[in-house]
């Protein structure tokens, strides 16, 4: 369910939501994946990486506060607002063009478009500040507070200089076989009977 | 007169180690009056006949040492004593009793058999630990037959057979049977595949005074239950029953009553799953057992009572009941307070069944369950069960809906663990989030503890406290006993520096899983400088290059043994002979497109990610392998 009102989604609040969502079907919260860390990474590493090196070699202008914004939609998957800042030290190829020292791409996925801004660390830092506290203060029992992802950490997952794809954390057979036979379990006894009490 | 003196040092073993999870029963072996500090040789040599009458003694050195070396059973120091002189090497060879071989090629049959030829008991080790997560091609490797032909030509003392994740003909079962007979006391196919229940009868049959016969976590095809009958038929001896986590479906459990009649010993049975309550006769006639898991509970709407009135033999004490659900739970209740090990992996409890539960058994020392004991449970644990000696929380189910939305282990289970059961001395978890502080408070509180794991599962975004640079820190100058390790996070948990600081702290540490960690080759060089005693790593999802992981390889010092999966390749893929060097075997398992059945029943095509594994052999490359392993021969 998309939201009209945009939201700066920076704490996955709408996850939160979701989950509680009192009309949401039961047996629709079992379909839906629990959308994890790794597949937003992974997400972002199957964007088509031209197309993301074309942003990064366009993000040019040495004014600190330029924007350039290029719509390009990422993945469909997105039904929800979210904003993903990462500053990014991109260290491919570039056009000519000489980057103001001190001042490093800083790249916004944003409701489905793809934002690419020059900025120096300290204003990045800013921005990302401004971000968490436009976010929308919930229960104060989200005691968490945000973890940035490092840059570089971003970077090569973007730009493939880790592992291909995917490394799913891998399940014990053992264990793998008992959590299939306990879903068989509990698909093949009656519907009103608990799936676990 | 000449006078030469040899001073030999010996290095102590440490005796208060735990011994290995595989036999629950052993319990460490402790020999307090043989401390080997210092063990000083004094040989003289007179050339004056006359002082030759006045020896300091007519025992000799040798003959002291054939007396004292059969209670030297620690390999450590059995290795140092062989390295005397030849006469120790030979006295060593003579009277060894077991060997472990981590990895069955890094010697062969024929030069077991040849140093070693009184062995009464074998472990070999085949296919990688990433197999018991499906990583690894089943066909892989590690064939006992060499093995099992050697034992029947050249081991004629030899009683006892472990063979762990290794491939098993049944064949090789009768050949085993037929040259052993009575002889052989205990057979172990631990997670192993290839046979049948033909040659379980053959073992069966030709071996009627096996006290162990396990066959945990193996696949085979099942024929029929006869070689169960036959063991209830002929076998009196029996004292280890295992075949936990098998598909055995042709079993009878009158034979298992029999068995249980027949074997006064009987102390520990793990089977499959088995209804309950066609086990109530077994349950009867096992009057000294002490250990049971398997079983199976299935409710009946309209039958609340079915299960209230199982009774279990009186000196139970270990357990582990499938499908156990809060509504079977209470048949535990009167003998809680003697429970020692409880595992709860295949229970259906949700966490306030296991605070209810873990508040009665406060003699708890062994406990294994999956992360929906959640931090409530791990709190309860930490207030109920002072006397925890290891605890393992695996990974329950990522579907919502399937489990308990309480049941996740974080910081705050973490750090009540530690506070309260400070006998720790094995812990893995998983857990869903994490901070420096709880590792810090393991550092602090478990000075036990020898063996930790953690992987930080991957359902939340954001983690409470990252890098884990200081707290792994802490932990790993805090544990001083750890020897061994696994520490499996994601990009960003743990900074080059972090890295550094796990090489640098951990001087114990013989094996090693590390998964996510680090954040670039200059990370892993300055692991690569500490780790003075890692004798075997295994790496996961890790950003280093080939080149790095070479470098690294040759800087550390005890390294024997060397596994990774997801790695940067480089583009002619030969950077990894930068570790060449001689009996250093290196093999990859290149990258795969598997087809996988996901969560929605889809048939997926899922690639699996190309894998290094290296190691030292003295039997040379492998002849072996599969179309899947490649072995990196010399250029």
């Amino acid at each position: 369910m998309s939201k009209v009102t945009t939201e700066l989604d920076f704490f996955g609040l709408e996850k939160k939501q979701t989950n509680n969502a009192p009309n949401k079907p039961k047996f629709k919260k079992l379909l839906d994946r629990r959308r994890s860390f790794r597949e937003i990474q992974g997400a972002i590493s199957k964007m088509d990486p031209e197309i993301i090196k074309s942003l990064l070699a366009t993000g040019a202008n040495p004014s600190e506060t330029s924007t350039r914004s290029l719509s390009v939609p990422s993945t469909p998957k997105e039904d929800h607002q979210r904003i993903l800042i990462s500053p990014v030290h991109a260290p491919l190829t570039r056009p000519s063009t000489e980057l103001v020292s001190g001042t490093v791409p800083m790249t916004i996925f944003y409701n489905g478009t793809v934002s690419v801004f020059q900025v120096s660390p300290n204003k990045a830092e800013d921005i990302m500040k401004v971000a968490m506290e436009t976010s929308p203060k919930k229960d104060k029992s989200m005691e968490k507070h945000l973890s940035v992802i490092p840059p570089t950490t971003l970077r090569t997952k973007l730009f493939g200089q880790n592992i291909d794809g995917d490394l799913p954390i891998a399940r014990r057979k053992s264990l793998q076989r008992f959590l299939e036979k306990r879903k068989e379990r509990v698909v093949s006894t009656s519907p009103y009977f608990p799936t676990w009490a | 007169p000449k006078l030469l003196l040899s001073t030999l040092l010996i290095p102590s073993s440490t005796h208060t180690h735990a011994t290995s999870s595989s036999s629950p029963h052993a319990p460490p072996i402790v020999i307090p009056i043989l401390d080997f500090d210092l063990l000083s040789v004094c040989l003289m040599t007179m050339e004056d006949p006359d002082i030759k009458k006045c020896r300091l003694s007519s025992v000799t050195v040798d003959d002291v040492i054939e007396q004292v070396m059969p209670y030297i059973t620690d390999p450590k120091d059995r290795d140092s004593a062989s390295l005397v002189c030849r006469r120790w090497f030979e006295i060593d060879s003579e009277t060894r009793e077991h060997v472990t071989m981590a990895l069955c090629y890094t010697s062969t049959p024929d030069r077991l058999s040849r140093r070693f030829p009184n062995l009464r008991s074998i472990k070999l080790k085949g296919k990688p630990r990433a197999a018991m997560f499906n990583l690894i091609p089943e066909n892989w490797g590690g064939f006992v037959t060499p093995w099992v032909n050697e034992v029947a030509s050249s081991l004629p003392r030899l009683k006892s057979v472990h063979f762990r994740r290794m491939i098993v003909s049944d064949l090789d079962l009768d050949v085993l049977a037929k040259a052993r007979l009575d002889e052989l006391e205990a057979l172990k196919l631990d997670k192993c595949s290839g046979f049948s229940t033909d040659g379980l009868f053959s073992i069966v049959k030709h071996c009627r005074k096996m006290k162990t016969l396990l066959m945990e976590e193996s696949s085979f095809v099942e024929k029929d239950g006869n070689w169960l009958h036959e063991l209830a038929l002929h076998n009196t001896s029996l004292e280890v029953l295992n075949f936990y986590m098998t598909e055995f479906a042709k079993i009878n459990a009158k034979d298992l009553e029999s068995i249980a009649r027949n074997c006064r010993s009987l102390v520990s049975v793990k089977i499959g799953d088995f209804e309950m309550l066609e086990l109530v006769g077994f349950f009867k006639a096992a009057t000294n057992l002490e250990e049971f898991c398997g079983g199976s509970f299935n409710e009946e709407i309209g039958r609340p009572e079915k299960y209230m009135n199982l009774t279990f033999p009186p000196k139970l004490c270990c357990l582990g009941l499938s499908y156990m659900g809060p509504n079977e739970m209470p048949i535990l209740f009167p003998f809680a307070a003697q429970i020692r090990k409880l595992d709860l992996i295949y229970a259906l409890l949700a966490t306030e069944d296991h605070c209810t539960l873990i508040q009665k058994c406060p003699n708890l020392e062994v406990l294994e369950t999956r992360n929906v004991i959640g931090d409530r449970g791990l709190e309860v644990l930490g207030q109920c069960c002072k006397k925890l000696k290891r605890l393992r929380i695996e990974r329950g189910e990522d579907e919502q809906g399937m489990e308990d939305e309480e049941g996740l282990v974080s910081q705050r289970g973490l750090v009540a663990l530690a506070q309260g059961c400070q006998e720790l001395e094995y812990m893995a978890v998983y857990v869903s989030d994490i901070t420096n502080e709880s590792l810090e408070s393991i550092g602090t509180y478990l000075k036990n503890l020898c063996d930790f794991r953690l992987v930080l599962l991957d359902q939340e975004e954001r983690i409470t406290d990252l890098p884990l640079d200081n707290g792994v820190r802490s932990l790993l100058i805090g544990c001083k006993k750890l020897r061994r390790f696994a520490f499996y996070l994601r990009q960003g948990g743990l900074t080059d520096v972090g890295l550094s600081y796990i090489g640098q702290y951990s001087p114990n540490v013989r094996w090693m899983l590390l998964g996510y960690v680090g954040e670039s080759d200059e990370g892993l060089m300055e692991f690569s400088r500490g780790c003075p005693k890692l004798q075997k790593l295994e790496m996961r999802g890790c950003c280093f290059s080939e080149r790095a992981i070479a470098a690294a390889v040759l800087k550390i010092p005890s390294l024997r043994y060397l596994w990774v999966q997801g790695y940067r390749a480089s583009t002619t893929g030969q950077d990894l002979r930068l570790m060449s060097r001689p009996y250093w075997n290196i093999e990859l398992i290149p990258a795969r497109k598997v087809p996988e059945v996901n969560q929605l029943g889809e048939v997926r095509e899922m690639e699996h990610p190309a894998h290094i594994l290296a190691y030292y052999s003295l039997a040379g490359e492998r002849t072996d392998c599969p179309p899947t392993v490649k072995v990196l021969r010399e250029a």
